[in-house]
């Protein structure tokens, strides 16, 4: 297989890092407002998160894709397909944060809040100081796990039509007659970057002060 | 925009069929998955330091790389070093090995959690190594693999529809077309959400009810 | 006639079906050391717990130098839930030290002590910083001010820990088996710390299996056992033989701890 086509899949999955990285930190944000709404207690907020957190952890992402992909035309919402990707992907990752985001405030020991509220800190000031940061810490894992995740299932955009990694590819092996070549080299691509995302997150998590033992 | 269901129960006898494919694809992959990865941690385990790291290095492979890749290499690659397959045994080879090695993977860490103390109890009573690995090894993780297993079944499940891609006859691909074919894209899609959503959490339901009536086999409070 | 420091009248805590605490009268008077003794499951820590109103107590009330913390109670029972800026008023005066220590894992031992006179009393960070670390001398930790918990030893976290309550210049001390997590060698560090808190007069109740501790700095020892209050006084009192046959039972498994001098 020659150099000029591993070039071509290397542009393409510059793709796939971008949509993937774009589609995690629009999920973080919605997450976060997610996580707000379950925490809040209220059954008008918990309700509608949990059943969005339900609904997109349970059907698949590519139903998902597909089902965005089509209904937006059809309420009057005609974007280029690239944002009905990232959309989709970016509500997809969003549920698994939140319930990410869940897992590890629940997580904070009990006896750091307590201690909070011994030296007087309010319910409020020892969710700013206390909660959010070790919560944080404790999820930082998951969500390298996740970036992990994003990025092999930004495979499925090529299905709307995106053209990254995975599109690449397969468009290559249609013209080249030579699938087994740009699928291996394209898993390799693949694997590259997730063994770096790992890598670089494992080094980060090295260095954030004080997950709690 | 109108939402107009009847035009999807009209071809029911087609959903049925792509459903049944979904469920039979699902279970047996499972089913083969889960074999095949406990095959393999015992094998990581027992089988010495050479076959560990070789299987090791293939379970980060398929770990590490998408399904769709995986399942195309399968599909249009196999053919170029004689494996010339249908879609739907190209499907169910690719699931297999895909939930294969996270199998091995929950079933690895199954093996480890079991404290070494008790394993050791028992051989200070007498147990032989089959009784010890019947009675006391295998029911204590049984326990501690239950939950990531649920979540596996369910995530081999949502793959399926993946296969929908190199046109197998499963419930993605059969109401898709339907949609296409009426111009029913929303009903279409949204009787394919629902389905899977539906089956997701019953599937978790079940895992529930299984983890609570085993639990009397844990030996800590989680 | 002062005001005793905590006064604890009929309290009983219920945990859904179990009755931990049946009705304890107690009085602790101010500059006092109180140890509470008794065996495993005696309700030590309940009680503990309630006077820092981290457990809310089934039925009784417990007052803090005068002020009802938590609920009042009327001569028919009826229970009336005190407001949560009231209750965290009264509660200001009560410092508290945890089995586990409970420091904050993402704040250096600096930013444990200083962070409640930042956020709560709204001081600048130079003061606070300036104030924190006069503790911090104080428990003989200046030099580890800037490490985190993960890099202290037992003894080190838990002398932040005291540290940190101190800071708010608490009336009162409440330590829950604060060396019960620690390795033996490391138990003495702290309990100095405390000898000397007691020497200054703090008043304390101290819940601990360091009967040595409470035999020789303690004034008012306090015998606990299945959730009653067998008896309270002096540890002259208290100790000296004949003993009441539970606690010469209890004793009998610390004798080889440090409180030989019991013998």
């Amino acid at each position: 297989m020659s150099i000029k086509l591993f070039e071509l899949l290397l542009q393409a999955s510059i793709y796939t890092v971008t949509i993937s990285v774009v589609s995690i930190l629009i999920g973080f944000a919605i997450a976060i407002l997610l996580s707000g709404m379950l925490l809040s207690g209220r059954g008008l907020f918990v309700r509608p998160a949990q059943i969005f957190i339900s609904f997109f952890r349970g059907v698949p992402l590519l139903v998902q894709l597909l089902l965005i992909y089509n209904l937006l035309p059809g309420i009057g919402i005609n974007v280029p397909s690239i944002v009905a990707a990232i959309i989709g992907l970016s509500l997809c990752t969003a549920a698994y944060q939140a319930e990410n985001l869940r897992g590890g405030f629940a997580s904070v020991p009990l006896g750091l809040v307590e201690s909070a509220e011994m030296v007087g800190l309010t319910p409020r000031q020892t969710f700013r100081r206390i909660k959010v940061p070790i919560a944080l810490r404790l999820t930082f894992p998951a969500l390298v796990n996740e970036a992990i995740l994003i990025l092999k299932a930004s495979s499925l955009v090529s299905v709307v039509g995106i053209v990254e990694l995975t599109r690449m590819a397969q468009d290559l092996a249609g013209s080249t007659f030579l699938p087994l070549q740009l699928f291996a080299s394209a898993g390799l691509i693949y694997l590259v970057i997730n063994w770096l995302v790992a890598l670089a997150g494992g080094l980060i998590e090295s260095r954030l002060p004080g997950v709690p033992r | 925009m109108t939402f107009d269901i009847n035009v999807i129960i009209g071809q029911w006898p087609a959903i049925v069929s792509g459903a049944g494919v979904t469920i039979m694809i699902w279970i047996l992959g499972t089913i083969a998955a889960a074999i095949i990865g406990f095959l393999m941690a015992v094998a990581r385990q027992y089988g010495g330091m050479l076959v560990d790291k070789a299987l090791g290095a293939i379970v980060a492979v398929l770990r590490g790389t998408p399904f769709l890749i995986q399942i195309f290499l399968v599909y249009y690659g196999g053919p170029f070093v004689g494996l010339d397959l249908d879609p739907l045994p190209a499907g169910l080879i690719g699931i297999s090995i895909y939930g294969a090695a996270y199998f091995s993977e929950i079933f690895r860490s199954g093996f480890q959690a079991v404290p070494k103390g008790h394993i050791e109890a028992g051989e200070c009573v007498g147990l032989t190594r089959g009784q010890i690995v019947w009675r006391i090894l295998l029911p204590e993780m049984t326990m501690l693999v239950l939950p990531p297993s649920v979540n596996m079944v369910v995530i081999l499940m949502k793959e399926t529809a993946v296969l929908s891609i190199i046109t197998v006859p499963e419930l993605t691909a059969t109401l898709s077309a339907i949609g296409s074919q009426q111009y029913a894209f929303v009903e279409a899609l949204s009787a394919l959400a629902l389905f899977y959503w539906v089956l997701v959490e019953v599937t978790g339901w079940l895992g529930n009810l299984a983890e609570t009536k085993l639990s009397r086999f844990r030996f800590f409070n989680a | 006639m002062s005001v005793p420091a905590i006064a604890v009248s009929n309290l009983v805590k219920t945990f859904g079906e179990t009755t931990v605490l049946h009705g304890i009268d107690l009085i602790i008077e101010p500059g006092q050391v109180s140890c509470l003794i008794g065996p495993s499951g005696s309700g030590k820590s309940t009680l503990l717990r309630c006077m820092a109103f981290l457990e809310e107590a089934t039925r009784g009330t417990i007052a803090i130098n005068g002020e009802v913390l938590g609920f009042t109670e009327d001569s028919q029972g009826r229970r009336e839930r005190i407001s949560a800026a009231a209750n965290r008023a009264i509660r200001a005066q009560i410092g508290m030290v945890f089995q586990q220590f409970n420091l904050w894992p993402h704040m250096t031992a600096l930013g444990n002590v200083s962070e409640a006179l930042k956020t709560v009393h709204k001081m600048s960070r130079k003061a606070a910083e300036d104030a924190a670390m006069a503790q911090l001398v104080k428990v003989g930790l200046e030099a580890r001010a800037g490490h985190y918990p993960s890099q202290l030893s037992g003894g080190q976290q838990q002398r932040v820990a005291i540290a940190r309550a101190l800071a708010l210049k608490p009336k009162i001390m409440l330590f829950d088996e604060p060396t019960s997590s620690l390795d033996p060698e490391l138990t003495g560090e702290v309990l100095n710390v405390m000898r000397d808190l007691a020497a200054e007069g703090m008043t304390m109740v101290v819940v601990s299996h360091e009967i040595g501790f409470a035999a020789t700095v303690g004034q008012q020892i306090i015998f606990l056992d299945h959730g009653k209050v067998l008896f309270t006084g002096p540890p002259q009192e208290v100790f000296k033989k004949p003993r009441n046959p539970r606690l010469e039972q209890f004793l009998d498994t610390y004798l080889d701890r440090g409180a030989s001098m019991l013998l």
